[in-house]
């Protein structure tokens, strides 16, 4: 357990990791369903092979401003527990190991977004890589802001 | 995980597992509906017989499996039963409580041995109980004398409880949860006749709130022996005064002392232990666990079934049962991939479709067309024989509740006969799955609230058995559930008031009665005055209305004063595969169930009309609410608004909404899919499609659009 395996990507300017584990697999986006009523982040549901399941858009979800779609945005499919869900990024950058040594704990003001998705930042020479806490981005509050 | 594995070497347990508890669920079920038969007519031989059988076949079958706390105890009732088929003994309502209660135990293990674990639940307080109810011809005569034992229980001295491994653990995390760990003393009347009876019955008290943990002297010795008294070790959160007074409402308890205990902190030193009670005991050895007496042998139980093929009677048993047992898992798979090829069949139409505006003239693309048109045909067959093998009837959630009402009943002290009508009813598997836990809440609401207590129904002139019917039948497309109590009615003029001081309504609204009863659906809302055990807890009846409605149902209540209420739920037979009316509201396409759908009207803008803010429609005489859902689903205003719209009527029994929509897009065939936990519950949404092009559609919830509209209206 001294060394973890990432994907990371971007949003924007920060660069972000997903434990390789929890990543089911990477698709273009396919066309996304609105869902009225969810909550703003959730992006819509998509047909994966015949399952429809949940998109996050993690721009919305880290406060950050929308974009319009590129050739290099992607979904990320998840499984959390039992969950499968997908988050859109703007990019998928690369596959890499992390030391263990080299993951601190996340700051105390978190480059401006909520520190509760933040599981620590990973540093690889001058790269800062935010590492995300999946339990967080779709779990959490989804269920009060259903009933709102 | 098998109790007797030794005996059962070389054959492959797991693989007959599943079919033994399929089996030996349904025995027990039919033990317990045919128990709570007997205690309502008393001893009628065919149904006796028919337990007897029940109790003997699931003997049998946990033999082979090498379940023998299971054997014992449908051993020991096997016996009892046989006694009362020989007429030698009576029915009785203790020997009932305690079949029932046999009943609840193998349940309990049966649920064990699905978890595949080891069964860890005693059974020797029910055997012994069952064997005295056997004996109690043959009074004990013996009179020993118990004097040093009861001055000891007087004055309070820690008794040692000879506890096992795993009873110390559960004391000692008890004690360390803060819980409270107590011996409880206890004093029969003198010559109380079957003391056994009286321990089972407080070890049942104590359950009700907390653990037993050991019985001391145990119940066999107490059936055997004479003694006055006996101490229980229970772990209970409630105070001391609460035990002792649930205690001394049972007969024949002379006294209770309740104290703390404390010297579980040296059970594990036994040493220290054993010369307490030798000190307190004497001479007199107070036995380890007890040991099972009524462990079957295996041979025995080979013998017992020859001999009852024998016995059974002519005609029965004999008829060839045309029927297999399947895992739901597989079915389901099957369903599943009935829906993948629906949605396949789709695309390959639509593919049709698209080849034929191309080439409208090559015969090959019509060939194409006509054999998409005769798999659809298939299709259709197809489908409808696999939804046919999921149909159950309704029965089997209905069968759960003769019981749950008669524990309902002894508990609020009201006198209930359950009425079951149509249980014949068929519907899909995925709808009896899920509609249990809504109408267990609403039969426990009618029991508490709908039902008067017998001083009450005597002072309103009525009958002092309550009755609560429950009914099931088609209605078209869906399955009607009525739930129907006498009782009091609901209080209208209580239900405004909460209301209106929760304002969930104006002071001055005028409602309809049927408003007014409806209002109990509102979230937040509860009438009775006091948090009972039974239908409180905090759990309102909105809760079983979002249950219904996710299930694609809803639920109304129509109520009268003094007469009783009753509250119908009406669900779609199937949560599968359905015929969907597609709509097309701005960009996006939804699906609307046709089995609600009432008809389709095109309406001049004009025609629709505001009251009190909201859209209506002159309907055939009838104003028709209606609900945009091009603002209902936030979606944003087109520039231009033709003058026309579609408008989709929609609604269940009497209630119809209209639906405004951009276009109609026509019917299809969807498969509901799940949107998951992380989507589920969304106001107006009950589900997720594929269409033919792969892009995923959403389904409307039209029992909650409709129960919306009717609170929004109302409120």
């Amino acid at each position: 357990m001294a060394e973890e395996q990432l994907v990371t990507f971007s949003l924007g300017n920060e660069e972000f990791g997903v434990d390789i584990m929890r990543v089911q697999e990477i698709i273009r986006i396919p066309p996304i369903t609105r869902v009225p009523k969810a909550s703003d982040y959730v992006e819509g549901v998509i047909n994966l092979r015949g399952n429809v399941i949940p998109v996050i858009s993690l721009r919305t979800r880290f406060g950050m401003e929308r974009v319009e779609e590129t050739d290099l945005s992607r979904i990320i499919v998840l499984q959390v527990q039992t969950k499968v869900f997908g988050i859109r990024v703007d990019a998928v950058t690369e596959v890499l190991r992390l030391e263990s040594e080299a993951i601190e704990p996340p700051p105390p003001i978190a480059l401006g977004m909520d520190a509760q998705f933040i599981r620590g930042v990973g540093k690889i020479g001058e790269r800062l890589l935010i590492l995300l806490d999946l339990d967080h981005i779709m779990g959490g509050e989804a269920s009060h802001d259903v009933s709102a | 995980m098998s109790q007797d594995g030794d005996q059962n070497q070389g054959v492959d347990l797991e693989e007959f597992l599943e079919f033994y508890l399929l089996d030996s669920q349904e025995q027990i079920e039919r033990l317990g509906s045919g128990l709570l038969q007997l205690e309502k007519e008393g001893g009628n031989i065919g149904l006796i017989n028919d337990l007897f059988r029940s109790a003997h076949s699931l003997k049998g079958a946990s033999g082979t499996m090498g379940f023998t706390p299971i054997v014992a105890l449908t051993h020991a009732a096997e016996d009892l039963l046989d006694r009362l088929r020989q007429g030698k003994i009576e029915v009785s309502l203790e020997m009932i409580d305690i079949l029932l209660a046999v009943t609840d135990r193998v349940k309990a293990m049966l649920a064990q041995v699905g978890q595949r674990l080891e069964i860890t639940l005693g059974f020797e307080d029910l055997v012994s109980s069952m064997r005295l109810l056997l004996n109690r011809e043959e009074p004990d005569v013996s009179a020993t004398d118990y004097a040093v034992q009861e001055e000891v229980l007087e004055n309070y001295v820690p008794l040692d409880f000879s506890l096992t491994q795993p009873e110390r653990e559960k004391v000692n995390d008890g004690s360390s949860l803060g819980r409270g760990v107590y011996q409880v003393d206890i004093t029969l009347e003198p010559n109380t006749l079957m003391k056994a009876v009286r321990a089972v019955m407080a070890t049942q008290r104590i359950e009700g709130m907390g653990t037993v943990i050991k019985l001391l002297p145990s119940v066999e010795e107490l059936e055997t022996g004479n003694a006055e008294s006996f101490s229980m070790l229970i772990i209970c959160d409630e105070p001391k005064e609460e035990i002792q007074r649930e205690l001394l409402e049972i007969s024949e308890l002379v006294d209770v002392f309740v104290h703390p205990y404390q010297n579980f902190g040296g059970i594990e030193e036994p040493d220290k232990t054993f010369n307490v009670i030798d000190n307190v005991l004497g001479d007199e050895k107070i036995m380890p666990l007890p040991i099972p007496k009524a462990v079957v042998v295996p041979k025995e139980s080979g013998k017992a079934l020859s001999a009852s093929t024998i016995e059974a009677p002519n005609g029965e048993g004999n008829t060839q049962v045309h029927t297999i047992r399947v895992d739901t898992a597989r079915m389901d798979n099957l369903i599943n991939l009935v829906g993948e090829m629906v949605i396949t069949r789709t695309r390959l139409v639509q593919i049709g479709l698209d080849l034929k505006g191309q080439y409208s003239t090559d015969g090959t693309v019509n060939n194409l067309n006509e054999a998409n048109v005769y798999l659809g045909r298939l299709m259709n067959d197809l489908q409808e024989s696999v939804m046919r093998l999921r149909m159950v009837a309704i029965g089997t959630v209905f069968n759960r509740f003769p019981r749950l009402v008669r524990d309902l009943a002894k508990k609020t002290g009201k006198e209930i006969e359950l009425i079951l009508k149509g249980e014949d009813t068929e519907l899909d598997k995925t709808v009896v799955e899920v509609i249990g836990d809504p109408l267990m809440h609403l039969i426990r609401n009618s029991v508490d609230h709908g039902i008067e207590s017998p001083a009450e129904s005597r002072e309103a002139g009525k009958s002092e058995f309550g009755t609560i019917t429950l009914n099931a039948y088609h209605e078209g497309n869906h399955i009607a559930i009525l739930i129907t109590d006498d009782g009091s009615g609901l209080d209208l003029d209580k239900i405004r008031q909460i209301a209106v001081s929760k304002s969930l309504i104006g002071e001055r609204e005028e409602l309809s009665e049927r408003d007014i009863a409806n209002l109990i659906f509102l979230p937040g809302f509860s009438t009775a005055d006091v948090v009972t055990d039974i239908s409180g807890r905090g759990v309102g009846m909105d809760v079983v209305k979002k249950a219904l409605n996710s299930l694609g149902g809803m639920v109304d209540i129509t109520t009268r004063k003094g007469k009783g209420s009753t509250f119908t739920i009406r669900l779609p037979l199937t949560l599968a595969i359905i015929q969907a009316l597609l709509v097309e509201v701005g960009q996006e396409i939804y699906a609307v169930p046709l089995s609600s759908v009432l008809e389709t009207l095109l309406v001049n803008r004009e025609e629709i009309k505001t009251v009190g803010g909201l859209p209506m429609v002159q309907l055939r005489g009838n104003t028709l609410p209606l609900i945009s859902l091009q603002e209902k689903f936030d979606l944003p205003t087109p520039e231009t608004e033709s003058s026309e719209v579609f408008v989709v009527v929609v609604g269940f029994g009497d209630k119809a909404l209209g639906l405004i929509v951009d276009e109609l897009r026509g019917q299809q065939e969807v498969v509901i899919k799940s949107l998951g936990d992380l989507l589920n519950n969304l106001p107006g949404i009950a589900g997720a499609t594929i269409l033919g092009d792969g892009k995923v559609t959403l389904i409307l919830d039209i029992g909650s659009l409709i129960q919306d509209v009717l609170v929004t209206r109302s409120a």
